[in-house]
């Protein structure tokens, strides 16, 4: 029923590593939230069910995880739903979304195990592997854990689901409820559906190229700064699946030590992503509780009044950034040396293709730093937009202590990454993965080596080293200097600086979505006061924009527009063109027959020919009629 | 290891005095009247003695982020190629790390500009971030193909191989990368036809942009991140894309790169005086370029290994 291998105290350990500083938070949090029981008891079901999924070992428990799992979170996302449709709709489509994935879980189950849902995962790869479509498997695993864990095209819930959360609960589901999905993936890749296909690697490469951008460039376009967030994990879930996809490749490949360096970039970087991204959600739920405010532009100059908050949420941002030395750099190094070690595949088609995922995994870092910009610069900056910053003080001890705490685990990730590498590697030894350890430190735990051939090598905490060093040393140059430094008013072009001469949030990302104003085609509407009839001179104006996803108009708004439209189309029919609906029904019946008798039973050409003359004239009297 | 030190701080002071030799060449190109090649020195030294002014609405950020943005630069000189051979150097960095210690002076500075309410430091940063964004995967793509015909990913250790055994059987690569390479030499340390450094005008400034509200020393920091800038790109292109003379013997393989980095200044130089700056949107199609010709020096290394 339950099982403690390797690849489950990893994750165990990721849970817990981002429950403890959470809880303290959420402590910190509670008198924020209105209904408190009902919060506390879906918040520890939430985590037990989640450390449930990584410690089940057979179907049945799995699924029941899972299903608590989904339910707890859909639950909590509806903790504060004071009748706001927003969070209404947000919690629907993410319980529809959610069951979606869970319906090609249960698919994958029946299949391999039999219908005895009490068989440990061992005994289930017999089946598999007795199954003759193993593709298909694989299918039903990407649609039952991508959906959860966020991956272009099943990402649209997040933006939505991950604001509505109170920020606690935001932060466990991004930091942690993503990455059990992702540990689905580890399990059943790799205990029940092991032999691997190249092309399965490939998809998962794909999807994670596309994730990462589709991510940053949305994340780009937000003002609501949750929204913000949500979006950069699905860029984050991305460069996993970058690292996962390049270890499947690898080992399809026969690269036993390339791939397990993969995979372990893979699992660095969930460890690294929950810390920083709850970090993150921890502290847009501190500049929240304060400003009562979602709307970036609602908030500045909060670095004078949350200092502990600003400088966390700094740490968060160059972490996500994948800024040198941070813990988010080592595994972005990781996964991008995975990507060069390509260079050794043999296969020209796909060795061509590679370079367009490090260019994806480059763009990506590069818009990154411009969103965190964003993020930190409008928010923690320049002076307050609105009333609500200017009231805003700095949160309660036991929130102050949960952020403090993630951030002293993002540096301990940073610093201790050989002790965390040494386990990961470990669990991909026992799952029948070769042992890279010893290559990645080849001299020493201060530096990383590629485990490809003639690979790159880093080390972080050198580059931290000489970065204080060298920032200590102009530092006391400052001081020895002694030089006179006066606080005072700096030219603003001949006006006095306030908050409206500040850029907004919306003008910093400017010229980023007007380059991408392709993908985005956001509905823009300009408002203005114009002074005597001039075009050019206006006492006010105002510029709104709102982009909607290309993914969400094309593959979720654009059909369920569709199904709207085919069924008005047959509640006419059926209520007011009776006969022809009757007709149809007769016809479909008719086909339905034919067919059999000539796809299943037998096939003859004659036939075919004469049958579907049958039906042409039946289809053109009954239905059409004499038009 | 003396030479290791002595090439540092070499680096580091002929940083000013390359900025200031291009603006002599195009004094000269212009018929105007040359200002010392020694210039910048003389700027330094009258910023040291200027007091510093911090904007009343500037929070701690704006103290701190001048320092920053200097040390990742600063750290980078120490892990170039070398200049002398059989010279120690440091092999620690590969192409992903290079431009993340850019983009974390890059960052700073950013935030610099957003610090102090003023709309042209907003102005500036939206402006880099642009830039900077797609900067990123060039620089990546490029510094992957020039260190995969070196072989090494190391980008001290592919200087050293470039020099002593030429890959000419790739020269078609070696040329699209260098060509590449030169853009986003260009671009990085903010030059016509990206961004005019000598101009304060409100249409066309980047980098002074985000500055504006900086002064005396901290402004000094700034200027000097610019130059090593400037002289860490130069160095590079010199180390990877020139790579002769380190076999010689010191003091004539220091004349060399001496030479390399003052004919890479004229060919910026003439540059700027023969274009007109690019129209910011139009700046993406320069990176495009870029971007291209980086993919197509790879592309060309794996398919006909030319």
């Amino acid at each position: 029923m339950f099982q403690f291998d390797f690849l489950s105290l990893i994750f165990i350990a990721l849970i817990i590593l981002g429950f403890i500083p959470n809880f303290f938070y959420t402590l910190g949090y509670l008198p924020h939230i209105q209904r408190k029981s009902y919060f506390l008891i879906h918040y520890f079901a939430f985590v037990l069910s989640m450390i449930g999924i990584v410690i089940s070992n057979n179907a049945l428990v799995f699924l029941f995880f899972w299903e608590l799992m989904s339910l707890t979170s859909w639950k909590l996302i509806l903790t504060e739903a004071n009748n706001e449709k927003s969070t209404l709709s947000a919690a629907r489509f993410y319980f529809f979304m959610t069951h979606f994935g869970f319906v090609f879980l249960l698919l994958f189950f029946l299949i391999i195990s039999d219908g005895n849902f009490e068989l440990t995962f061992a005994q289930m790869s017999e089946t598999a592997s007795s199954f003759a479509y193993p593709t298909l498997l694989f299918f039903f695993l990407i649609f039952g854990f991508l959906s959860k864990a966020g991956a272009v095209p099943l990402h649209v819930w997040l933006p939505y689901a991950h604001p509505e959360a109170p920020s606690p609960v935001s932060a466990l589901m991004s930091g942690i409820m993503l990455k059990i999905a992702i540990y689905g993936l580890f399990r059943f890749l790799f205990d029940v559906l092991y032999p691997w296909q190249l092309e399965w690697g490939v998809l998962i490469l794909v999807i994670g190229s596309i994730s990462s951008l589709v991510g940053v460039l949305y994340a780009l376009s937000e003002h609501d700064i949750k929204a913000l967030l949500a979006n950069h994990s699905i860029e984050n879930i991305g460069i996993i699946l970058i690292g996962f996809g390049m270890g499947m490749i690898f080992d399809s490949l026969g690269f036993r030590t390339l791939s397990t360096f993969s995979f372990i970039a893979a699992l660095f970087h969930i460890f690294n992503h929950m810390s920083f991204k709850s970090l993150l959600f921890m502290g847009a739920g501190s500049v929240l509780y304060q400003t009562k405010t979602k709307n970036i532009e609602k908030y500045g100059a909060l670095i004078k009044s949350m200092p502990i908050t600003a400088w966390t949420f700094l740490l968060a941002s160059i972490s996500i950034s994948a800024l040198p030395p941070s813990n988010g750099f080592i595994s972005e190094w990781m996964t991008f040396q995975a990507l060069l070690g390509s260079q050794n595949i043999a296969d020209m088609s796909l060795k061509l293709a590679i370079p367009f995922a490090v260019f994806s995994l480059a763009l990506t870092s590069g818009l990154a730093i411009a969103c965190f910009v964003k993020a930190f610069g409008i928010t923690f900056l320049g002076l307050h937009r609105s009333e609500n910053a200017k009231h805003a003080k700095e949160v309660n001890g036991l929130m102050n202590f949960g952020m403090v705490l993630m951030a002293l685990v993002v540096v301990s990730l940073m610093m201790f990454a050989p002790f965390y590498i040494y386990y990961f590697d470990q669990a991909l030894l026992s799952l029948g993965k070769e042992s890279v350890y010893g290559k990645i430190f080849v001299d020493g735990i201060f530096t990383l080596h590629s485990a490809g051939e003639n690979g790159g090598v880093v080390s972080p905490v050198l580059l931290l080293g000489a970065l204080i060093g060298i920032t200590s040393l102009l530092i006391g140059v400052y001081k020895l200097l002694n030089i006179k430094t006066r606080i005072y008013r700096t030219w603003a072009c001949g006006n006095r600086t306030a908050s409206n001469t500040q850029y907004s949030a919306t003008g910093f990302t400017g010229p980023i979505r007007r380059f991408f104003y392709w993908l985005y085609k956001p509905d823009e509407s300009i408002k203005k006061d114009n002074i005597f009839g001039y075009e050019t001179k206006f006492s006010t104006a105002e510029y709104k924009m709102h982009v909607t996803p290309l993914f969400e108009q094309s593959l979720y708004l654009a059909p369920a527009k569709a199904i709207n439209i085919i069924s008005f189309w047959i509640y006419k029919l059926a209520h007011f063109e009776k006969t022809r609906y009757v007709a149809m029904i007769f016809n479909l019946l008719l086909m339905v027959l034919f067919s059999y008798r000539n796809f299943v039973y037998e096939f003859s050409w004659a036939t075919l020919i004469l049958e579907s003359i049958v039906m042409i004239i039946s289809v053109k009297i009954l239905v059409i009629g004499e038009k | 290891m003396i030479y290791y030190i002595f090439s540092i701080i070499f680096l580091l002071s002929i940083a000013p005095l390359l900025l200031g030799f291009i603006k002599s060449i195009q004094m000269l190109l212009f018929y105007k009247k040359m200002v010392s090649i020694f210039q910048p020195y003389r700027n330094f030294a009258k910023l040291l003695k200027k007091e510093v002014v911090i904007s009343q609405e500037s929070s701690s950020i704006t103290k701190i982020a001048p320092f920053l943005v200097l040390s990742p630069l600063v750290l980078i000189v120490f892990f170039l190629p070398p200049i002398f051979g059989n010279a120690f150097y440091v092999s620690f960095m590969d192409a992903f790390t290079i431009t993340g210690l850019i983009a974390l002076s890059t960052f700073f500075l950013m935030l610099l500009g957003l610090d102090s309410g003023n709309s042209f430091g907003g102005m500036g940063s939206s402006r880099e971030a642009f830039i900077s964004a797609l900067v990123e995967p060039a620089m990546i793509l490029n510094m992957f193909s020039i260190s995969m015909m070196a072989g090494d990913l190391d980008i001290a250790k592919a200087g050293v191989n470039l020099s002593s055994h030429f890959p000419v059987e790739h020269m078609s690569s070696f040329i699209f990368a260098g060509l590449s390479f030169f853009i986003l030499l260009l671009t990085e340390t903010g030059r016509i036809p990206v961004d005019n450094p000598q101009t304060h005008l409100e249409l066309t400034m980047i980098h002074e942009a985000m500055i504006l509200d900086i002064s005396g020393f901290y402004l000094l920091l700034i200027e000097m991140a610019a130059s090593v800038k400037f002289v860490i790109f130069a160095s590079l292109f010199a180390s990877l894309f020139m790579p002769i003379g380190l076999e010689l013997s010191p003091i004539f393989a220091l004349l060399v790169f001496i030479a390399k980095l003052f004919i890479i200044a004229i060919a910026v130089a003439l540059i700027e005086t023969n274009m007109a700056k690019l129209r910011l949107f139009k700046v993406p199609n320069l990176l495009g370029v870029a971007i291209v010709f980086a993919f197509l020096s790879l592309i060309t290394f794996y398919v006909l290994e030319a």
